[in-house]
């Protein structure tokens, strides 16, 4: 770490700031080593999704004598067999439902608990803030998750998955609890003042009011139920109820070897990740990022 | 926290009911689960329903450290540290190196920002698979470079390359958060504090030494402290890459998932118990460790 590159000190004036500009400069030496080094950076994340994109365009015949090279007759056969061999519809459909349904609820429970324990609206808020913190360092659960599941009639049941994964709210309620301090208790007041009662402020004005955070929230529920692996693998036996992450972990088992086929599959699988984070990418850094501070 | 109680929707009922029902799916599924953890790990519970359940003291824990499996236990044990303190090192090195370097006015930065943060996106299992495709060692990229020394391996399949492999995938996809922390910790740096440097003739390196390094001193705590947590208890990447039972990439709590679920040593009728008591005996090691490094990271910022 003693690459000693400058830390940006432009002159000018003392003023409030977000970032470093970038602008026209000279060219040194040393600049050059950083767009050196940023273009390794660049290559060393761009890389792998262009080699699997690269690869998912082969046909078997071409992956057989040309494996790593580039491309020479593309075509699009893997995604349409994949797509099929693999169940993916199915799978794409039980994740969209499991990951929708699992972070709202999760963000609704977040807003429905950190507002109260905010405004000591009930009983012992300190306790109930140092619950939620301390619900971010609890053991590992998987093995009485699971033995509860059996027990409750849950086991293998989208019901059992969804309420589970929408129960893992992580750091939810104190992002909420952490916003609602800089939303004056006047604005409580006021409404109540107008006649508002305590759901319908909760459900209707503070959504709005709460916006950014709640989104936030949803955000990174959302993430961690879309990917999850582990907890889907122990609760689902029915392939049909799997979410697209067993499902891509399943063809991956049964088509070993045939790679374009596989990096076809996987691509299907990151394509509505891609599309998502190209639009909310400044969105998406911010959230995870707020999120993991804050825990 | 407001001081006063007091309601200003009238009874208070109302919020009671509702936050009782907000609770009581978390209090379910998050927290009766963390406190059944230790009940169970004093049964024999198994993975079948309905088979009689017996309770059975410490036995799990002396089983864990039994000389039939302490072998087992202590190569886990001894992988959850190569794996924690590698990934926490390197992702924190890296990433701060990469964050003073995309934090220069370079062209193109902000593509690069993105780009290293996109793994965070993917996910564990399309991770797993593109990096299973990089190191196909019949017919992958990494097999042609390794080639090129004259060299072969099985990658994820060589016990002595796994760990590393495994490490070098976690890092890549772990930096993005790290990066973007230390950007924000960079970014709060008051530029005076560089013109008053500059004015004091003070190279770029002693600007960084006793500039920037203090002054981010609270990111480093921060990224270091989730880095290691995360790692401690991490296995879905290891799942994925290596599969459940290989030796060579053994965590704990990869540990408590085969002993639990399937795939573990043995090969009876799971003892769930046993996986539980694994699961205590981790979070034990984990509160130890991240108290330790925030005690000792404390003291250092200070200190600076």
């Amino acid at each position: 770490m003693t690459t000693p590159l400058p830390v940006a000190a432009p002159p000018r004036p003392i003023a409030a700031r977000e970032d470093t500009p970038v602008g026209r400069h000279r060219l040194t030496p040393l600049t050059l080593v950083g767009y050196a080094l940023m273009l390794i950076v660049i290559i060393v994340y761009a890389y792998p999704l262009l080699f699997l994109i690269n690869t998912a365009l082969k046909s078997n015949a071409e992956f057989l004598v040309n494996p790593t090279g580039l491309v020479r007759a593309p075509e699009f056969g893997n995604f349409v067999a994949a797509w099929e061999q693999g169940n993916f519809a199915n799978y794409v459909l039980n994740s969209v439902l499991y990951t929708f349904v699992a972070a709202s609820l999760g963000t609704v429970m977040s807003l429905m608990i950190g507002f109260p324990v905010a405004r000591g609206y009930v009983k012992h808020p300190r306790l109930w803030q140092g619950v939620f913190a301390a619900m971010l360092f609890l053991p590992n659960t998987l093995v009485t998750v699971f033995q509860m599941a059996l027990r409750l009639n849950l086991y293998d049941t989208a019901l059992g998955y969804i309420l589970i994964m929408a129960s893992g709210v992580g750091v939810g309620p104190l992002l909420v609890t952490g916003y609602l301090s800089s939303i004056p208790r006047e604005i409580d007041e006021a409404a109540a003042m107008d006649g508002a009662g305590y759901l319908r402020y909760l459900f209707t004005f503070l959504p709005k009011l709460m916006a950014p955070v709640l989104s936030t929230i949803f955000i990174l529920q959302a993430i961690g139920v879309w990917n999850d692996i582990i907890l889907a693998t122990i609760l689902f036996t029915d392939q049909e109820k799997w979410p697209v992450t067993l499902g891509l972990f399943a063809f991956k088992g049964t088509y070993t070897s045939q790679w374009s086929l596989l990096s076809a599959a996987t691509l299907i699988v990151a394509a509505p990740l891609l599309i998502v984070y190209l639009f909310l990418q400044r969105y998406l850094v911010a959230s995870v990022v707020g999120g993991a501070v804050k825990g | 926290m407001n001081s006063s109680n007091y309601i200003v929707f009238g009874r208070r009922l109302t919020a009671q009911i509702s936050f009782a029902i907000g609770m009581s799916l978390i209090v379910l599924f998050s927290l009766v689960p963390a406190v059944l953890i230790l009940v169970i790990s004093f049964t024999d519970i198994r993975s079948l329903p309905y088979l009689p359940t017996r309770f059975v003291g410490v036995e799990n824990y002396l089983t864990f450290f039994s000389s039939a499996q302490i072998g087992y236990n202590l190569s886990a044990l001894k992988n959850t540290f190569v794996f924690a303190f590698a990934v926490t090192f390197f992702q924190n090195v890296i990433a701060l190196f990469i964050a003073v370097l995309l934090n220069q006015r370079l062209v193109g930065r902000n593509f690069a920002r993105a780009v290293v943060f996109l793994p965070t996106i993917l996910g564990v299992t399309v991770i797993g698979l593109i990096f299973s495709l990089i190191f196909n060692p019949s017919a992958g990229p990494a097999a042609e470079l390794w080639a090129a020394f004259g060299q072969s391996s099985a990658f994820f399949g060589d016990p002595n390359l796994a760990m590393a492999l495994v490490i070098f995938v976690q890092v890549w996809s772990g930096i993005g958060v790290a990066v973007v922390i230390y950007l924000a910790g960079l970014q709060a740096i008051p530029q005076e504090l560089y013109e008053v440097a500059d004015i004091d003739g003070a190279t770029n390196w002693q600007k960084l030494r006793n500039v920037t390094i203090p002054l981010l001193a609270p990111s480093v705590t921060a990224n270091t402290l989730l880095c290691i947590i995360g790692a401690l208890q991490s296995y879905q990447l290891i799942y994925v890459l290596t599969g459940p039972i290989n030796p060579a990439t053994q965590v704990l709590s990869l540990a408590i998932f085969t002993q639990g679920f399937g795939g573990a040593q043995g090969g009876t009728v799971q003892s769930q118990g046993y996986a539980a008591a694994i699961s205590i005996v981790q979070f034990v090691i984990v509160a130890i460790i991240s108290l330790a490094t925030l005690a000792y990271l404390r003291s250092k910022e200070t200190a600076l």
